[in-house]
């Protein structure tokens, strides 16, 4: 019996061990699969917040503008490219980002901004400008002479990630204490005191809200609405509101305050522009001030603070009272908590919101020569790098020239298409403009709406080029000085030449004449078909195929003899690096849309510096420079100055195809190159030549760009002489028709023309003039 | 991913803030690119000025003009300040990115063309610094101080790439400039 009870005894005993033991492993197991959710759950708040937070577009900026004395400005110029950066117009600046103008006189206090060559420092700067240049630039407080004052650029635009996000991070250290302070008294205000999350300040928040009578502060602490922003959806369940604690609690375990209220800070959901989800008070400055967060008034932050509760409910643009009320409130509280005076704060309530007229941040600005950037960023970046990493890129673009191309080219094509009949839109342009030494791309249309983000025919249209292609047949010839010179004669007589299987191929000119010998600078000049032929032929196709290239262009070439006279199909972009070359001298310059790359934490990535190659020597160049002087002069191309003032110099060339399909124009001052092509995307007939349709964009656009730098300076190598163009032999004025022209050092005639004065007998005037001195 | 930053094998930078400060690098000895039009047209055939109001007659195009030498560059000689403390200091790339900027504002001024070049061939860049060189003397007419250091820098940018017969060539010239 003892043994049985003793037994049943031990029985229970072994069923409560075993139940106990049940126990023990369902709580161990419950123990170790929550330890293994707080893992998880720790490994997901550290991942998301030590790696890549946020997704952010890449930045692109346009040139910044560099103000010197000397510079060739307008104020209207220098109004409109400060407007663009959103400065204020005030009687007297006293801040980062505030503009004073007198007719020509203005007073800046420019930005601080991180360049990517280094931070330029805000310059408080006052400056005159008097006939279209800065005269002064003098430090607006000491009055001494500034040599350089560079703005902050112009935002062009922005690469954004699929899902559009989009945000101008800010770090804690830059954002003004006025606001963080308003944020936490009105959204946290254990903020400092709480591990995360904060049981009592729900129930501070609901005696505050009774208080007010309206919900002034929330139950969740600035943790607890990061993490749910950060990691969390938003659907409302108990396991969710579980886990924001846990993970609230976690953040806080492995993160400073600051660390979280600056993440806080990029995070906030903030507005909705379009189908772009305005986040952090960064880009919410942007959105609804138009202007970094730095300069903003106390009252601005009180409205950004209260739009975190409903950023959609207090609107500012679509319910403006809502907004003053809730921003009011806001300036109440940091009154109370004594942030403010309550004297200031019945000051800051009665202002006005001061928040920008909306107008859709267009993504695409300048879609063309967006365009144009992303294919040079694609050489070297992935796609996902280009929307995601932040990048800052510092473009070429001159929002000046751009603005002025936008201006020019649809109202001419409108002004052509009335005054020609021609039915609406049917015409299309694109042009490329550059700087001529350092081969930067300042502006790009790819279309004659300047805003349709569609087909880039500046990069796109490849379009026969007509006589565009001659001068790199003339230069090919004035590379054999011993055999070729500016006043060589050329056959301009009928032409046929047969090709190998038979064919015949008998070029004929635009106005279907002959026109005899003729100089070799007047061939080119205007554009003579059989002279230039002829030349092409006896130069050597394929010769003229290595020049194009030496000179850049980037495309397939077919040696056929209607090559010289423009069989060949190049973009606007192929024609301008054909170009870039002659106008510099020579010397090839890749053309660029990007200066360099910057991360997100402005680290230089990549730099496209500057770089030349010596394609063809300065001196044939030079000549062929000069007879493109004489097309715009006296051939094709002068039509330009029944408009442009006599002293803007200008090297040009016209373009028209069979059937008046295109008309181009590429010409090139000191300074600026451009080309232009108008046509029809379905190729037919336009009915204008070069010089009455490309040629009219180009000449309304350098009228605004104004005036020009010197073109041809002297060159080491070119000597000038006279030179009777009848003969082509040295001439004076004692001949009918002479010019004079430079020559490659030995290359000019000996012989003298018999129209020179004295007869034949005279010597080359600079042989007499040193037998002098011998 | 990112390809990062090049960082070059930087010759040292005391070197080349003497080849900068020897080159008229600071105010005080910072000369604009005067064109001395000597060479431009020979004696005797002074090219008439251009006729006006008729530019369709044979006048022709107006001759070469010199550069205007009115509007001091101040920005540019401080820019140029700039870029040789940087050059001193080792920082190269950013003597040169400076260096880019001041042509940008006076792009037709050989001194910066040299100075460039001068900097990339310090860079171990030799064919680049060859024709950076190059395109200083097309800019340089009648400067024939800076076109024989132009020459001498190529003779020295072709000994860096072996090519000996290049290099005396170049230093012929240089030799010929000098003696002009």
């Amino acid at each position: 019996m003892a043994k049985r009870r003793k037994r049943r005894r031990s029985k229970s005993r072994k069923k409560t061990v075993r139940r106990r033991s049940i126990l023990t492993r369902i709580l161990l197991i419950l123990a170790i699969a929550l330890a293994g959710y707080l893992v998880y759950l720790d490994y997901q708040v550290r991942h998301q917040f030590d790696g890549k937070r946020w997704s952010l577009p890449a930045r692109v900026y346009a040139r910044p503008l560099e103000l010197y004395a000397g510079l060739p400005l307008t104020p209207e110029q220098l109004s409109v490219e400060l407007s663009a950066l959103h400065y204020r117009s005030v009687p007297s600046p006293r801040q980062a980002g505030d503009v004073s103008r007198n007719r020509n006189r203005f007073h800046v206090i420019s930005r601080s901004f991180v360049h990517w060559d280094g931070r330029e420092d805000s310059h408080n700067v006052q400056l005159t400008i008097v006939e279209g240049s800065i005269q002064r630039l003098v430090d607006g407080r000491t009055g001494q002479a500034i040599s350089l004052v560079r703005l902050d650029p112009v935002i062009v635009g922005s690469f954004y990630p699929a899902h559009n996000e989009d945000r101008v991070l800010v770090k804690l250290e830059d954002v003004p204490l006025e606001l963080t302070s308003a944020l936490i008294a009105v959204e946290d205000r254990g903020f400092y005191r709480h591990h995360g999350i904060a049981p009592l300040s729900i129930l501070r928040a609901l005696l505050a809200n009774i208080r007010a009578g309206d919900v002034v502060q929330g139950g969740s602490t600035l943790t607890q609405q990061l993490v749910k922003n950060f990691y969390l959806t938003s659907a409302r369940t108990l396991t969710r509101k579980l886990n924001e604690a846990i993970m609230a609690l976690l953040l806080e375990w492995h993160y400073d305050k600051d660390e979280i209220l600056e993440a806080y800070l990029n995070e906030v959901y903030l507005g909705q522009d379009g189908n772009r989800a305005v986040h952090g008070f960064g880009l919410a400055s942007h959105f609804y001030f138009e202007r970094p967060l730095n300069e903003l008034s106390i009252e601005q932050f009180a409205l950004l603070v209260g739009l975190v509760k409903g950023p959609s409910y207090y609107n500012p643009r679509r319910h403006p009272e809502r907004a003053r009320e809730r921003r009011n409130l806001v300036l109440d509280v940091m009154a109370d908590l004594g942030l403010i005076g309550v004297d200031e704060a019945a000051r800051l309530k009665s202002r006005k919101l001061g928040v920008s007229r909306y107008h859709r941040k267009a993504t695409n600005t300048f879609p063309a020569f967006l365009d144009l950037v992303r294919r040079q960023l694609r050489r070297d970046y992935r796609e996902e790098d280009i929307t995601t990493e932040g990048l800052r890129i510092f473009t070429t673009l001159d929002p000046q020239a751009q603005w002025q191309l936008e201006q020019v080219l649809g109202s001419r094509l409108t002004r052509l298409e009335q005054g020609r009949g021609l039915p609406a839109d049917s015409l299309q342009g694109a042009a490329v403009v550059t700087s001529i030494q350092g081969g930067e791309v300042l502006a790009l249309a790819g279309d004659r709406k300047p805003k349709f983000a569609g087909f880039n025919r500046a990069l796109d249209a490849h379009r026969q080029v007509g006589s565009v292609i001659k001068p790199a047949v003339y230069l090919t010839a004035l590379e054999q000085p011993a055999d070729y010179t500016l006043a060589t004669l050329l056959d301009d007589t009928q032409l046929t030449w047969e090709a190998p299987n038979g064919d015949a191929w008998s070029p004929s000119n635009y106005d279907r004449q002959f026109h005899g010998t003729v100089p070799l600078y007047r061939s080119l000049a205007h554009s003579y078909n059989i002279a230039t032929a002829r030349l092409g032929l006896d130069l050597g196709l394929s010769t003229i195929v290595s020049t194009l290239k030496r000179l850049g262009v980037d495309a397939e070439l077919r040696p056929y003899p209607s090559l010289v006279l423009g069989a060949a199909e190049l973009s606007p972009l192929q024609v301008t690096q054909m170009y870039q070359t002659l106008a510099s001298g020579g010397f090839r310059t890749p053309i660029r849309a990007i200066r360099a790359v910057l991360t997100a934490d402005e680290t230089p990535l990549q730099s496209y510096p500057l770089r030349v190659t010596a394609a063809v020597a300065p001196a044939p160049a030079y000549l062929v420079t000069t007879a493109l002087r004489y097309a715009v002069r006296e051939g094709t191309g002068r039509s330009l100055y029944r408009v442009l003032p006599e002293r803007m110099d200008i090297a040009g060339k016209t373009g028209t195809t069979d059937d008046l399909r295109d008309s181009w124009f590429a010409g090139y001052t000191g300074d600026r190159l451009a080309v232009v092509w108008v046509g029809r995307d379905d190729n037919q007939s336009t009915g204008l030549t070069g010089s009455t349709g490309a040629l009219l964009v180009w000449r309304d656009l350098f009228g605004r760009f104004g005036e020009q730098g010197v073109l041809q300076s002297a060159l080491e190598g070119i000597e000038y002489q006279r030179i009777d163009t009848t003969t082509g032999l040295l001439g004076d004025n004692g001949c009918e028709d002479s010019v004079e022209l430079p020559f490659i050092q030995g290359s000019a005639p000996l012989e003298a023309a018999p129209c020179m004065r004295g007869g034949s007998a005279l010597q080359r005037p600079v042989d007499w003039f040193k037998e002098l001195f011998e | 991913m990112i390809n990062l930053y090049k960082s070059y094998p930087a010759l040292p930078g005391v070197m080349l803030g003497i080849v900068l400060a020897g080159c008229a690098g600071t105010s005080n000895n910072y000369r604009s690119p005067v064109i001395e039009q000597g060479t431009a047209a020979p004696a005797g055939s002074v090219p008439p000025p251009a006729k006006p109001q008729q530019p369709a007659t044979s006048g022709g195009v107006p001759p070469p003009r010199s550069q205007s030498t009115t509007a001091q560059p101040a920005a540019v000689v401080a820019l140029l300040d700039r870029a040789e403390q940087q050059a001193n200091s080792g920082d190269l790339d950013a003597a040169a990115v400076t260096l880019e900027r001041a042509i940008r504002i006076d792009p037709r001024n050989p001194v910066l063309w040299h100075h460039l070049a001068t900097l990339r061939l310090a860079e171990g860049e030799a064919v680049e610094a060859e024709q950076l060189a190059a395109k200083s003397n097309s800019l340089a007419a009648g400067n024939y101080s800076l076109q024989a250091r132009n020459w001498e820098l190529i003779a020295d940018a072709r000994r860096h790439r072996g090519d000996v017969a290049g290099s005396r060539s170049a230093e012929q010239r240089a030799r010929a400039l000098g003696s002009r």
